[in-house]
């Protein structure tokens, strides 16, 4: 992380407490409030972190791992490189999400695939703390607090519904240390992401 | 009425009546067929049926605009659903699903036999193996959810790669569900008609229901409609036209009958004036429909003005009938010039009575028959109708004034010559303006509508075929066969680098023997079980994983193979209809190229196939050499008609000096005219070329009136009826030439000028006349 989470936190604490002057806040018992969580978030301008990703599927007997790089421009831009087991790369960048592989590159435009849209913005608006598009694609649920926090997404629509049952990305503060993806023919994949030293 | 002209008056009435019976059951056409020569390269017949019928002149682009992005989709499925309900279209897309899903199943159960990956090394062990461990990479790679599910049945991707075949490169982007162009300011829908692009009363209709619909879906709305594509071209070119003829045409009447009113003061001498060209015009068409079995659009339009001459017959005629004259004699005393006038245009089209061009003959064969007979008509019919002792008044306040104008003008002898020469000059120096202009140049459409359909093209990924790969057979099976053939030296040019890509109806239809073929390389069960089990050895699979795989390869070897039946419904049916066609002879298929970097390579190796069945077109360069050929040889006939005359005249008038006397002010006059046009930065066209037939027609009997010999006794009178001629061309024609459209600007200003320069050159030229020249002397 690049900006520190203590200057976002600062931040977020500086508007709670200016919020805070008119009105208690709902949730006081401890526990993590969503728009807080996406407050937090979006204060983070710029991260890198390295992946490792393990998919369990229904055909094969042991899991296939890929890892690869992570990294994030807010508000819209997200790279995936993946280095093993072989090099390919998914660049995220407002509404086009360009695919880059060996025999070549592709683009494609987010609003013509719904589910690779819904996919991308699983994880895209919520490094980027854009709840407003998190709930036009899922029904968004927030478990923890601030230094374990789970963010459960439910697909709303169907077409999206018919291969992910449920996301969740997990983390602490102002990182997001994981995320899960429960398919809907009871496949499964769990990507964690640590930071990156460089 | 004397019985001579009872029995002209009876036959003209018969003619007329057996004329309009054989024009009732004519069949205008107005294609590209006029263009074609009458033994057409197989090349130049598929490109006449492709600008005819062809699918691409079949799609009618259709933009919705100037509301927001979420009113303008619902518009956009609303005009859909009602034009999907109409049984004008063959298809209406505009990005919703509708076929989409039948397109998927249809490739999806038939992967084995569509897919050219299938052959028989993929399906032994150590091809499996290698594509199992492809499989494993694509699993890993983020597009894997992709792959994810359609693997244990089709691990070699044979759907995937279907797919990415059949996706066209630029996809219009989708927002709500449908089509929009790429500012998201436009909703965009491609239909296509039933009709072919060349029937244009079908378009019309097609258009028309596409505004209605769209009336309907927009209601409440500020969203207005575009629409584009060949058929709604040639809709407007033929509305454009019409209105304009009719506008201009209007006015023209409207001036030239109150000037003639103003000098005959009849309405029936006015009325009269009309049917010899009228006649002539009746009889031609049906000598052209009696000939050709139907008359050209094109033959009719120009076939109408080269006659125009024939509008002067009677102008000469009631002019020149003097007081106290019968106009039978008048008429008698005119005859041999006039019909010197007439011999002389009629043997200058007739040229083209020979051309290889069926659209020419018709033109020479047209204006022949209308010339003759509007001249017999102006002879025979007229001066039994002209009331008795019908005198036109008003010659006599004019004669002096013109007879002035007539005794000076051969003062501008020398600055004629200099300006002919200035003429002479400029067409030297603009040799690229002559009978070069393109058929793009001709088009009514204008080029703003020209850009709009290019931006609704462009944003649909709509065919815009230039390049294509043509291959004939004799069945269907033989040109799919062929087709493959073709397909594959093009997979071998596109691995050149000659061009991007094409498409190909085998890519949906494979041929029968191509499918065998697949199938037998397709292994039984029992023996891709074993290959399977060996591949899967070390890799992270379950060993019943792709249990689906066996079952749907082993059911791919038995299943029914596929036929132009099996893609009913989808919308692949409709490109492969586009691209396969049967045709009076045989069946002949399309593919269409994309990219083309080096066309003569890519000719070259198509050329080699099949003894030169198959070719290649560009569609837009051929239709350029059509059009060229066309004009070269109207050109080439023109000049053969200008010796016929020079011969004609010698044998009639006897003397080489008369004969340039004759010719001189009218070729001056063409010289003049073309440097003109040139100047004003026109290129000459096919239109203009026609306008300068007609100025040699109308000019030659001016020069010839202008012959003291030919004159006859009353020469005042006779000049003064040839201004009154060349004042109703002048008009006439000049006023077409304030149209927007090439077809008419071009053909009215090159008359309108022409014949007044003619006239003036005529006056210009003339000798003094003996007597005249004595009482000059004498006073």
């Amino acid at each position: 992380m690049t900006t520190g989470p203590s200057f976002a936190l600062r931040c977020a604490l500086l508007g709670l407490a200016l919020a805070a002057a008119g009105i208690p806040p709902a949730q006081a018992q401890g526990g993590l409030e969503l728009a807080q969580l996406m407050q937090e978030l979006r204060a983070v301008k710029a991260a890198r972190g390295r992946f490792v990703e393990r998919k369990y599927l229904a055909i094969l007997s042991t899991p296939l791992e890929s890892s690869g790089t992570l990294v994030y421009t807010a508000p819209g831009r997200l790279e995936k490189h993946m280095l093993s087991p072989r090099k390919e790369s998914l660049i995220l960048d407002g509404d086009t999400l360009l695919v880059e592989r060996r025999d070549g590159q592709r683009r494609f435009a987010l609003q013509e695939h719904p589910v690779v849209w819904a996919f991308a913005e699983s994880i895209r608006s919520t490094l980027a703390g854009d709840l407003d598009t998190l709930n036009r694609f899922y029904q968004v649920t927030l478990e923890g607090d601030a230094g374990r926090w789970r963010l459960r997404l439910k697909p709303t629509e169907p077409r999206m519904r018919n291969i992910a049952a449920e996301i969740v990305l997990s983390g602490s503060g102002a990182w997001v240390g994981a995320i899960e993806i429960e398919e809907a023919g009871g496949d499964r994949s769990v990507m964690t992401i640590t930071r990156d030293a460089a | 009425m004397s019985l001579a002209a009872r029995w002209a008056l009876a036959a003209w009435v018969a003619g007329v009546a057996a004329c309009a019976a054989v024009v009732a059951r004519t069949e205008v056409r107005t294609d590209m067929s006029a263009f074609l020569p009458r033994s057409p390269s197989a090349a130049e017949q598929v490109l006449v049926e492709q600008l005819r019928e062809g699918v691409v002149s079949r799609l009618i682009l259709v933009g919705v605009e100037g509301d927001g992005p979420g009113r303008l989709a619902e518009i956009s499925k609303r005009l859909a659903a009602a034009l999907r309900a109409s049984d004008r279209f063959a298809s209406v897309n505009n990005g919703e699903d509708g076929g989409f899903e039948k397109d998927r199943d249809f490739l999806w159960r038939n992967r084995y036999l569509l897919s050219p990956a299938v052959a028989a090394g993929r399906f032994t062990a150590q091809g499996l193996r290698e594509t199992l461990e492809e499989g494993l990479r694509e699993l890993a790679s983020p597009a894997g959810v992709l792959v994810q599910r359609t693997l244990p049945a089709d691990p070699g991707g044979e759907f995937l790669h279907l797919l990415e075949q059949l996706t066209p490169q630029a996809r219009p982007r989708l927002h709500a569900g449908v089509w929009f162009s790429r500012d998201g300011r436009r909703a965009l829908l491609v239909a296509q008609t039933r009709a072919a692009g060349a029937d244009v009363d079908a378009q019309e209709r097609a258009l028309a229901e596409i505004r209605a619909a769209f009336g309907q879906a927009s209601a409440g709305s500020e969203a207005r409609l575009t629409a584009t594509g060949p058929g709604v071209f040639s809709v407007t070119a033929r509305e454009r036209i019409r209105s304009d003829a009719w506008r201009l045409g209007f006015i023209a009447t409207v001036v030239i009958s109150a000037m003639l009113l103003a000098l005959y003061r009849s309405v029936r001498v006015l009325g009269l004036g009309v049917l010899p060209v009228a006649s002539g015009a009746l009889a031609g068409v049906a000598a052209v429909s009696l000939a050709f079995g139907s008359v050209h659009g094109i033959t009719l339009a120009f076939g109408v003005t080269l006659i125009g001459e024939g509008a002067d017959y009677a102008i000469y005629l009631f002019t020149q009938n003097a007081p106290g004259a019968q106009p039978q004699s008048t008429f008698e005393r005119l005859w041999p010039t006039l019909r010197l006038g007439v011999l002389t245009s009629v043997l200058g089209f007739s040229a083209m009575l020979f051309s290889n061009f069926a659209g020419l003959a018709q033109l020479g064969l047209f204006s022949v028959v209308g010339l003759v007979v509007a001249a017999l008509v102006t002879r025979w019919v007229l001066p039994a109708l002209l009331p008795r002792g019908f005198v036109v008044a008003a010659v006599a306040p004019f004669a002096p004034k013109v007879m002035a104008l007539v005794h000076a003008a051969p003062r501008l002898r020398y600055p004629l010559f200099v300006l002919i020469a200035l003429a002479l000059a400029v067409l030297l120096l603009h040799p690229r303006a002559l009978w070069s202009g393109s058929l793009a140049t001709l088009s009514p459409v204008s080029p703003a509508e020209q850009a709009l359909d290019r931006e609704l093209r462009q944003e649909l990924g709509a065919p815009d075929v230039r390049y294509l790969a043509v291959v004939q057979a004799r069945d269907e099976q033989a040109v799919l066969e062929a087709a493959e053939r073709v397909a594959a030296a093009l997979r071998e040019s596109i691995a050149r680098g000659w061009l991007q890509g094409f498409d190909s109806p085998v890519l949906y239809l494979p041929s029968q023997a191509t499918q065998r073929e697949r199938q037998a390389a397709l292994p039984a069960a029992d023996a891709l079980r074993p290959a399977l089990l060996t591949a899967l050895k070390g890799l992270p699979y379950r060993a019943d994983a792709f249990e689906p795989f066996v079952r749907d390869v082993s059911a791919a070897r038995s299943m029914p193979l596929i036929t132009h039946a099996s893609l009913q419904g989808t919308s692949l049916e409709l490109r492969l209809d586009a691209l396969l066609v049967r045709r009076a002879s045989g069946w002949a298929a399309m593919l269409p190229l994309r990219g083309v970097t080096d066309l003569e390579a890519i000719a070259a190796s198509v050329g080699r196939i099949d003894q030169g069945r198959a070719m290649l077109l560009d569609l837009k360069l051929q239709s350029e050499q059509l059009y060229r050929g066309y004009l070269r040889e109207a050109v080439a006939y023109a000049a053969l008609g200008a010796i016929a005359i020079v011969v004609l005249l010698l044998a009639s008038l006897r003397s080489p000096r008369r004969v340039l006397d004759v010719l001189a002010p009218l070729a001056a006059a063409v010289l003049a005219t073309c440097a003109l046009l040139v100047l004003a930065g026109a290129e000459l066209s096919i239109f203009h070329l026609v306008g300068l037939l007609l100025v040699v027609a109308v000019g030659s009997n001016y020069s010839l009136f202008f012959d003291p010999a030919l004159s006859g006794y009353d020469r005042s009178r006779t000049i003064v009826s040839l201004v009154f001629a060349a004042v109703s061309t002048l008009v006439g024609f000049g006023v077409l030439a304030f149209s927007k459209l090439a077809v008419l600007s071009g053909i009215g200003s090159t008359v309108a000028l022409g014949a007044a320069l003619a006239l003036a050159f005529s006056a210009i030229l003339s000798r003094p006349v003996e007597k005249e020249a004595a009482h000059a002397r004498a006073a």
